[in-house]
């Protein structure tokens, strides 16, 4: 092997490890039903969304408009019983909850609340509103939450719709902080649920 | 949705842009259109939010109160020196007190939120977002709302300012001098600096310097003033200056 083509084999290295955050965003553009989350389930966004490279677990993908601090859009597409919801933080000490095929909707909000106070530490996370809500014409749930992450007073709010169909749990949350953001894209949020089909 | 692994991973691509300047982004940023003539605008000087500390081997930051104490005395100094050379009227905003003030801080951490994302998701050509990419775009703002905050209603603009140091302990700077020898970069120390220009009319992000390790050691008199310097490069409406190193700040 010629030295240059190691020395280009390296640099490919360095390229391969930064991959994953560079990983290409995507456009999604409006009005085209796509496939989300490696799964079944489709969709039809109402405006453009830029759909990030770098995914929070396996079957799920995660869309924004201006970065996933200020406006995330997360698809989790058919978590199977005895997963996580998203990747584990700190497996030996502070584990994840795990998807149980029996869940009932009412299950799920306390799921995400217990998967995000895991991950994001003391932070503060409270659910406002559960109601039930079809989702892909499946018995659903829909809810609404607030929380902060830690170290931080810059408080989030949430919006989610989900349903356990086949043992599996398909869920769609929306978060952004409460100042301007939240309200900025709630509609087209709701609007890429309302689309929902499996 | 957390990301856990992403920030691990965002982390090591500023190691490695860091350790590698051919890699080098984007730090300045203006609305396409966005002119300030000098004397034209009152500007409002949010209260800077400052934060020292050190980096431990492992990279995790342990906020130190008597180094920020100090940092916050010299950046004072140093932006009361600054604010007469902007050319337009710079006043430092008027606290409020009791829910307002939080309601302050909490658009303090929202700018902090829009700036990293500048870095992440625009500055950083190779992490932008599509809706991003297009020619002469800067869209971020903080929204209308904003201009409603107590005592800003005759101002023209309000400025944020953010600084962040983790200085690399001396596991951290063994650690760093290691994986150098094993070709792997490594950052001993954060050197954050956000300067950011917000138009009270519209709540439109008009104009951003920010940058990840930025010079001068803000827990020494001069060092704050470099930061500053270097906070400020660019700053529209201010007659032009010899450009600040950007040589990341010593480690303590």
């Amino acid at each position: 092997m010629s030295i240059t083509y190691r020395t280009g084999l390296s640099a490919l290295a360095v390229f391969a490890l930064a991959a994953p955050a560079m990983a290409g965003n995507t456009l999604i553009p409006p009005g085209l039903r796509v496939a989300v989350a490696k799964s079944a389930m489709t969709v039809v966004p109402s405006i453009e969304w830029n759909k990030l490279g770098a995914r929070p677990g396996r079957n799920s993908e995660s869309w924004t408009q201006d970065g996933d601090d200020l406006n995330d859009l997360t698809f989790y597409g058919g978590i199977e019983a005895g997963r996580p919801l998203f990747r584990e933080v700190d497996k030996k000490n502070q584990p994840l909850p795990k998807v149980s095929a029996t869940m009932l909707i009412t299950d799920i909000p306390v799921l995400l609340e217990n998967s995000y106070r895991v991950a994001l530490g003391a932070a503060s996370f409270k659910v406002d509103l559960v109601e039930p809500l079809p989702f892909a014409g499946n018995k659903g749930v829909r809810f609404t939450y607030s929380f902060s992450k830690q170290n931080e007073t810059l408080q989030r709010r949430g919006e989610a719709r989900g349903a356990v169909i086949a043992g599996k749990l398909y869920l769609i949350t929306y978060e952004a902080p409460g100042l301007y953001y939240y309200d900025r894209s709630a509609a087209a949020f709701r609007a890429v649920a309302e689309s929902v089909r499996l | 949705m957390v990301k856990p692994f992403r920030t691990l991973l965002a982390a090591l691509c500023l190691s490695l842009l860091a350790a590698a300047p051919a890699f080098a982004q984007e730090k300045t940023g203006a609305k396409p259109g966005f002119v300030l003539k000098p004397g034209t605008a009152r500007v409002v000087l949010m209260r800077p939010s400052i934060l020292v500390g050190a980096q431990s081997t492992g990279g995790m930051f342990e906020p130190n109160a008597d180094w920020t104490d100090q940092a916050k005395e010299n950046l004072a100094a140093a932006l009361a020196a600054a604010q007469t050379g902007l050319g337009n009227s710079v006043v430092a905003y008027a606290e409020p007190v009791g829910a307002d003030s939080a309601r302050v801080a909490e658009y303090q951490e929202l700018f902090d939120a829009v700036a990293s994302s500048v870095i992440e998701y625009q500055f950083f050509a190779g992490n932008r977002l599509p809706t991003k990419k297009r020619k002469d775009q800067f869209e971020w703002g903080l929204g209308r709302e904003v201009g409603a905050l107590p005592g800003l209603a005759n101002a023209d603009y309000a400025l944020f300012i953010t600084t962040e140091d983790h200085f690399g302990s001396t596991g951290r700077k063994v650690l760093q001098l290691f994986a150098a020898m094993a070709n792997v970069g490594v950052t001993a120390g954060v050197h954050k600096g956000f300067a950011g220009l917000v138009d009270l009319r519209t709540g439109d992000l008009v104009w951003l310097n920010a940058d990840m390790q930025m010079g001068g050691d803000v827990c020494d008199p001069a060092g704050a003033g470099k930061r500053v310097r270097q906070l400020f490069e660019g700053f529209p409406g201010k007659p032009v200056e010899a450009p600040v190193s950007g040589t990341p700040a010593a480690v303590r």
